[in-house]
């Protein structure tokens, strides 16, 4: 990749940003509280993807960006007012500029009318027929006449502070010493040189002139003070001295001038002459300040040039600058992810290693290791959060899309988003726009009703989805909530019934009903539309939504709306996870799917069929089956009082007790992914290394309470096919 | 004449990618000591901390634009005399001479290429060598 490719992407990457910026500020626009400030900032964001779109050459990208700004500079200027109307243009022009700068990044060709209506309508509000040339601005040699002032450059310079005319005074001194005439330098050279510079004026201090018939004919008796006005910078005044720097006392000091300059502002002048007059200034022009203090005579400390009036403008605004960033390929934080996860597992080993050592030696090393853990939480903890990213990423592009749903339909839709700084991580991030898509078209195609139906239940025409992000006990939650219809549930098992989804007399309740939704093969819409219809179920979103090992559930009230929520774990790579064994197996179970561990007493347990039984737990009958028989395997422990019951939640709210034989204790294990080699097993999430080195099974909590549902008997995992008769 | 391989230049703007486009065009011109700030006072702080002999700042910038940072900079005890080309976009003709009144030495406007930008640096500081 070339310098100028990797520059492109950083300008796309930016780009991306700016569209954040836009389409946040412009929904605020449309939502009515867009404020000056909602304007500028949109503002700046089209005038940066102008400026860098015009730096790598993307002419058709700067030209839709140039009207789209003309627009919001009116709007800046208050030509234009910002109302929801004018937002409505705007958001499909930040559309168009999506497309472009995709089109762009892309490298693909931009049709010539590519946006020529969105263009239209920018144009109409600026009250431009539409064929009209756009208004490109003046070409750049237009300000040529500008008077601008030459500086020469040096590191002694001295010189802005300049009249109107642009000639300073300098205040000039100098004294020479007994060398310089001794070297044959003549102070009458120096003066005709410095009357070559503009207008000077000396005066010869004649206060160490000794009497005539002390007057050593080599000494230099004579000194000259006086004033430059000069057009020349400091440093060719120097020039004339160059030759005798040693051998005079010179002084140089440029004269603030009387008469207020008048590109100077008023206030910036008094800041001028009083606080920032620079050390050398204000020495030399001491004797005519007599109100200046003595001690401010002395160069250093007392006429501090430190500008208040800077500090205070610079302060507030470095307060709220952003954070320093730094852009990092996603490979090597994953290498880094990679590392911390081999941390994770040596550091498991080491402690097994320690723990079997006798207590005298082992107390101090466990005493180490325990701050060794910590440190690895804390290094696992950051290298995530460098690798989270803000949920908004993924939220961004749904206003778009309800935006475009909305008008396809013909209802009226507003979006409501929240927590879209909610850090998530980045390989969640990318599998969570399709389902989050999905259900939008779900809600805005079956769940908001036509404006006329809403006014006819008594809601107002314009439906709400509110999308919200929040961290929620260890994982994120991400709900998408709506103010439609909701779901039918006479339509649903109807549907399901006809489809042979649930058998003619199942009795379901109303949860139940709304849950068939999920699965595969369900639909609701009477014909397919062009919307949600593509083939896609919610099936396959929950899909998704478990590959990422998170959770979907759906509450559903009719009339009022439907709640989807999912729960996402913050991160893939590394889980919490407690260590379990059955039989002689050791297996691992996310955390986050574990609401308690218990010992129950045999009475506690019903037994039914099969190992499987209900445990009465404070007043409710929860399931419980042994992992074993889940799994297939012989128990190893027969005694059930022995027996540990792991409480879990099997994802839809429902608990599910699990037996198992020994709990091994909380560790954090490294997740490692065993589909590229065997393929999805059912019930398994992946496997980790544990710390002697030993593979272990990581279950997937959620899978295993289907498979006990679904199964009477027992279930044997490693077969592809859960339909084929399994013997008893 | 300076020597552009001596000249400090400062180059202000929040787009990285602007910022580095104008570091090259420098580079192409022979300028060797190159600071970068990605706003106002960023810039301020890197003007306080060592001597420049050229501030390039965009004018369009979040926090603190590039006519506060050219008030702030002349405002500034080490850094009020140094000279400052302001960045600003196509037809922005007031800006200009609100820039010119503010003290600004020169303005460029984007997209430039290194050749304009030498141009607007001559104008400024005189030839380069």
């Amino acid at each position: 990749m070339t310098t100028l490719d990797q520059l492109k992407n950083t300008f796309f990457d930016e780009c991306s940003e700016a569209l954040q910026q836009i389409e946040g500020g412009l929904t605020d626009i449309r939502q009515g509280h867009g404020s000056d400030d909602t304007i500028n900032a949109v503002f700046r964001s089209v005038h940066s993807v102008k400026g860098g779109a015009g730096i790598f050459g993307f002419d058709s990208l700067v030209g839709f960006a140039h009207v789209f700004e003309t627009v919001l500079d009116a709007m800046r200027s208050g030509s234009l007012t910002a109302t929801p109307e004018i937002a409505d243009v705007l958001l499909p022009a930040n559309d168009v500029l999506t497309d472009l700068i995709a089109m762009s990044r892309a490298g693909e060709a931009i049709p010539a009318n590519y946006g020529s209506e969105s263009r239209a309508a920018l144009d109409s509000l600026l009250g431009k027929a539409p064929g009209d040339e756009p208004d490109d601005g003046e070409p750049a040699g237009d300000f040529d006449g500008l008077d601008f002032m030459p500086v020469m450059v040096d590191a002694m310079d001295d010189a802005p502070a300049e009249a109107a005319d642009g000639r300073q005074t300098y205040r000039i001194a100098f004294r020479p010493q007994i060398e310089m005439l001794r070297r044959a330098n003549e102070p009458l050279f120096i003066i005709r040189e410095l009357q070559k510079l503009g207008e000077l004026e000396l005066v010869a201090d004649v206060s160490r002139l000794p009497h005539l018939n002390e007057i050593e004919h080599d000494r230099p008796y004579i000194g000259w003070s006086g004033t430059l006005r000069t057009a020349a910078a400091r440093a060719q005044i120097e020039e004339v001295f160059e030759f005798v720097t040693g051998d005079c006392d010179i002084e140089i000091a440029l004269e603030q001038p009387a008469p207020v300059p008048e590109a100077m502002p008023a206030a910036d002048s008094a800041a001028n002459s009083a606080d920032i007059m620079p050390a050398d200034a204000v020495v030399a022009a001491a004797p005519e300040l007599p109100t200046l203090q003595a001690p401010s005579l002395i160069p250093a400390p007392a006429p501090t040039p430190e500008p208040p009036a800077v500090e205070a403008a610079a302060r507030p605004a470095a307060a709220k600058a952003a954070a320093t960033t730094m852009r990092v390929e996603v490979e090597k934080i994953d290498r880094v992810v990679n590392m911390v996860g081999e941390l994770v597992i040596a550091q498991a080993m080491l402690g097994q290693i320690v723990h079997g050592l006798p207590e005298d030696t082992s107390s101090r090393l466990t005493q180490i290791l325990e701050e060794v853990i910590h440190h690895t939480r804390e290094l696992k903890d950051s290298v995530m959060s460098m690798r989270a990213q803000a949920i908004g990423a993924v939220f961004q592009r749904m206003p778009r899309l309800v935006r475009e749903l909305a008008t396809k339909t013909g209802k009226k839709v507003r979006l409501e988003m929240h927590g879209e700084n909610t850090e998530v991580d980045r390989s969640i991030i990318e599998r969570l726009g399709d389902p989050l898509t999905h259900i939008i078209r779900n809600s805005i195609d079956h769940g908001i009703e036509s404006p006329e139906a809403r006014h006819a239940a008594g809601k107002s025409d314009e439906g709400t989805i509110r999308l919200m992000a929040e961290h929620r006990g260890g994982r994120i939650v991400v709900e998408v909530r709506d103010d439609g219809a909701g779901i039918d549930p006479e339509r649903v098992l109807k549907k399901a019934r006809e489809k042979g989804l649930v058998s003619q007399d199942a009795i379901l309740s109303e949860d139940e009903i709304t849950n068939l939704i999920f699965l595969p093969g369900f639909s609701t819409a009477s014909t397919i539309s062009d919307i949600s219809g593509r083939g896609v179920g919610m099936d396959v979103v929950r899909r998704n939504i478990q590959d990422v090992g998170g959770r979907i559930t759906l509450k559903s009230e009719r009339g009022r709306g439907m709640t989807l929520q999912l729960a996402l774990p913050l991160t893939l790579a590394v889980m919490d996870g407690m260590v379990i064994k059955v039989t002689r197996e050791t297996y691992v179970l996310p955390m986050s799917a574990i609401v308690e561990c218990l010992r129950p007493s045999r009475s506690d347990i019903h037994n039914l069929i099969g190992g499987r039984g209900l445990l009465q737990l404070r007043g409710n009958l929860v399931p419980v089956v042994h992992l074993s028989d889940l799994l297939s395997m012989e128990s190893g422990v027969t005694d059930s009082d022995e027996r540990v019951v792991i409480i879990a939640d099997a994802g839809d709210g429902s608990l599910l007790g699990i037996i198992v034989d020994e709990l091994c204790g909380h560790q954090q294990v490294v997740v490692k992914s065993m589909e590229e080699s065997y393929g999805a097993v059912p019930g398994v999430a992946g496997a980790t290394i544990l710390g002697n080195g030993r593979v272990a099974l990581i279950l997937d909590v959620e899978k295993l309470s289907e498979i006990a549902i679904n199964q009477t008997t027992s279930f044997t995992p490693v077969r592809p096919r859960a339909s084929e008769p399994v013997p008893v | 004449m300076p020597i552009a391989a001596a000249l400090k230049v400062l180059i202000v703007d929040d787009q990285n990618s602007v910022r580095q486009m104008t570091r090259i065009s420098l580079e192409q011109l022979g300028v060797r000591h190159i600071h970068e700030a990605e706003n106002g006072v960023k810039a301020i702080d890197t003007a306080s901390l060592q001597p420049l002999d050229l501030i390039i700042s965009d004018y369009n910038m979040p926090e603190m634009d590039g006519m506060e940072l050219l008030h702030a900079v002349r405002a500034h005890p080490a850094a009020r005399k140094v000279p400052f080309i302001l960045v600003t976009g196509r037809g922005d003709r007031e800006l200009v001479v609100k820039a010119a009144q503010a003290g600004a030495n020169n303005y460029v406007v984007k997209p430039f290429t290194a050749d304009i930008l030498r141009t607007k640096i001559e104008q400024v500081m005189g030839r380069l060598s």
